[in-house]
């Protein structure tokens, strides 16, 4: 069956293209649109995905990692004190102005994080591609990323200006670290940062990161945490999907790529469906006659379902790397697609899907087709 | 040419070996109350291996009918089909297809072949759906190409055929699977005189060879001096059955 389905799908060769065409451009909307969901959201939780932390420790009731409200210090003495914690260092997490070489201000979401030389901080600057990270834990020493080179005038390391009047200098360069809000990441010291971030006191602390005792169940320390009062800790994962599902939820983001990527899934769907029920049509005769010879409904529909499934599968083997392409392109606009395998697992079987529900129509038509109105000229 | 026609009984016979299908008292009515069409009235019929029937009759007449009733694609309103010495008349929808696979082969008018595959495919595409375990499928579908004089044609489309090779190869489409009875509608009106006469003269061949019973539904009497009978339709009844034995050469001059 499959040299038939082959051949009625190629013999007419525009109307192949055109069904190849359909699927493909779903295929792409349908990775671009959940690679773009899923970039987004690694944006958003990639400070925690990228911290060395078992545990994130916050105010009770914050439900994100950019506008988490501040608390006192003493708070991080009781969490460094539990039963099972190995290490806590402190974490800033604020908005500041950095002044701009035209002397103008650009909002900047500062990150002070607790360095000791010769020790990995439990979040640090990653992805360093340009001057010397271990520069940070000197006053005044910032970390920021290439890609905001533009947005904040800077041009080179040891490029200096001012964060909220006080002094800051470029001590090195990453590469990819961004935020979900449009404004810059800037890495200091917690000493630096709490210079920068005056209107927050200088006791202030937004999360406590926690590194748990090897060999422990970091659950048990989680819980002697949330036992804390005004606290409450969360696994690096947990905080991740927390801060993942704040963006998705209260702005709508989820919603909006989804619908794009099912209606994605619709243009496919009728693409295919017409190319197919019109090729049925065309060839209704012949399957009348195949059906009025003994040819039984399963294998008439088996024709058409592989002619759905080539359609599949060829329209995969050229939306995928289209949406390669597309993601490429989109890197160049500081867009993070992410493409994993599951998603082109996934894209692939509803793909298939897809094309088999398109035939449907096509399908009904042969079931109901009468043998004998081959018969009638 | 000359031949003798000879009125024979309708009545039922006790079946011999030369009756392969018998049809008794078929009525087929279309629709139902005042809209209701009487296409077939007591129609009965027997199916001779080794002959060729004609049946003619004007447009309308309930030719179409008769043969979708005898080839197991309509389900008559009354009446019997015998066929492997059992009515199966009144069987379901089922069991239908693997009978017909088994004992029908149907030639069309517009010849009906996939345009987008060669002669060999087409004819091995039915084998396959008549009987999806067959093995050396393309062997057969040669042979049969074959046997039709079209063996130098099995890569060719039918774009690339005449109408008398395209309906050759929709011949040796119909020959898949051996059937004993060969159902032909309108074969040769889409053909000229001479290839019209050829493909008669290829179905005579096949039915006197293979002892293989030819029905051939047509409006052209010149076909006649082919058959064994001619079974004259009229109004939905059938009005005459006549026998020929043919004496004119085989070779149209």
């Amino acid at each position: 069956m499959w040299t038939l389905a082959r051949k009625l799908l190629l013999h007419d060769r525009l109307r192949f293209a055109v069904a190849i065409t359909g699927v493909s451009v779903s295929v792409m909307l349908v990775l671009v649109q959940v690679g773009l969901y899923y970039g987004f959201m690694d944006t958003a939780a990639s400070l925690i995905d990228a911290s060395h932390a078992d545990l994130w420790v916050g105010k009770k009731g914050n439900d994100s990692f950019e506008f988490a409200s501040p608390f006192d210090e003493r708070a991080y003495y009781k969490v460094a004190s539990v039963a099972g914690v190995a290490r806590a260092e402190r974490l800033l997490v604020n908005f500041a102005q950095f002044k701009l070489p035209d002397g103008g201000d650009l909002g900047v979401q500062m990150i002070g994080v607790e360095t000791t030389r010769g020790r990995r901080a439990l979040l640090e600057p990653w992805n360093v591609v340009a001057g010397d990270p271990h520069r940070l834990a000197e006053p005044g020493a910032v970390v920021l990323d290439r890609t905001e080179y533009d947005k904040l005038k800077i041009d080179r390391i040891g490029h200096a200006t001012e964060i909220t009047g006080v002094r800051a200098e470029l001590v090195a360069l990453t590469d990819g670290i961004r935020s979900f809000t449009t404004s810059p990441i800037v890495f200091a010291d917690l000493r630096s940062a709490r210079s920068y971030l005056p209107q927050l006191g200088p006791d202030a602390v937004t999360f406590v990161l926690v590194e748990v005792q090897p060999g422990l169940d970091p659950a048990v320390v989680q819980a002697r945490i949330n036992a804390l009062p005004h606290l409450a800790a969360y696994t690096r994962r947990e905080m991740s999907l927390r801060t993942r599902a704040y963006w998705s939820d209260r702005t709508g983001v989820g919603a909006g790529f989804f619908t794009t990527a099912v209606l994605g899934v619709i243009v496919g769907f009728v693409v295919v469906g017409q190319i197919l029920y019109s090729g049925t049509l065309q060839y209704i005769r012949e399957y009348g006659t195949l059906k009025a010879m003994g040819a039984r409904n399963r294998a008439v529909i088996s024709v058409i379902l592989s002619q759905a499934m080539i359609s599949a599968v060829l329209g995969f083997a050229v939306g995928a790397p289209l949406a390669i392409a597309m993601r490429a392109a989109m890197r160049a606009a500081n867009l993070n697609v992410a493409l994993f395998p599951a998603l082109y697992l996934a894209t692939a079987a509803i793909t298939a899907i897809m094309c088999m529900f398109a035939a449907l129509l096509s399908i009904i038509k042969v079931l109901r087709l009468d043998p004998a109105s081959v018969f009638k000229g | 040419m000359s031949f003798t026609p000879e009125i024979q009984p309708i009545a039922p016979r006790p079946p011999s070996t030369g009756v392969i299908a018998r049809m008794v008292q078929i009525t087929k009515v279309y629709g139902r109350g005042d809209t209701a069409v009487a296409a077939l009235t007591d129609a009965s019929l027997e199916i001779h291996a080794g002959e060729v029937t004609l049946i003619e009759g004007p447009s309308g007449s309930g030719k179409t009918t008769l043969i979708s009733v005898l080839g197991l694609l309509l389900t008559p309103t009354a009446g019997e089909v015998w066929l492997e010495d059992r009515n199966v008349a009144g069987l379901g929808e089922r069991a239908l297809p693997a009978l017909r696979a088994r004992n029908f082969g149907f030639v069309f008018q517009g010849f009906n072949l996939f345009p987008a595959l060669t002669a060999l495919e087409n004819v091995a595409i039915a084998i396959r759906m008549k009987d999806p375990r067959a093995t050396d499928v393309n062997r057969t579908a040669r042979r049969l190409l074959d046997q039709v004089g079209l063996a130098d044609r099995a890569h060719h489309l039918p774009a690339d055929l005449s109408g008398g090779q395209k309906q050759r190869v929709a011949i040796a489409r119909a020959l898949g699977g051996d059937p004993p009875i060969l159902i032909g509608d309108e074969p040769t009106a889409a053909l000229d005189t001479k290839t019209a006469l050829a493909v008669m003269e290829l179905l005579r061949e096949l039915a006197t060879a293979a002892r293989r019973a030819v029905v051939v539904v047509t409006h052209d009497p010149r076909l006649e001096r082919f058959a064994d009978r001619v079974v004259r339709v009229d109004d939905g009844r059938i009005a005459a059955i006549t026998t020929a034995r043919p004496t004119a050469p085989r070779s149209p001059t």
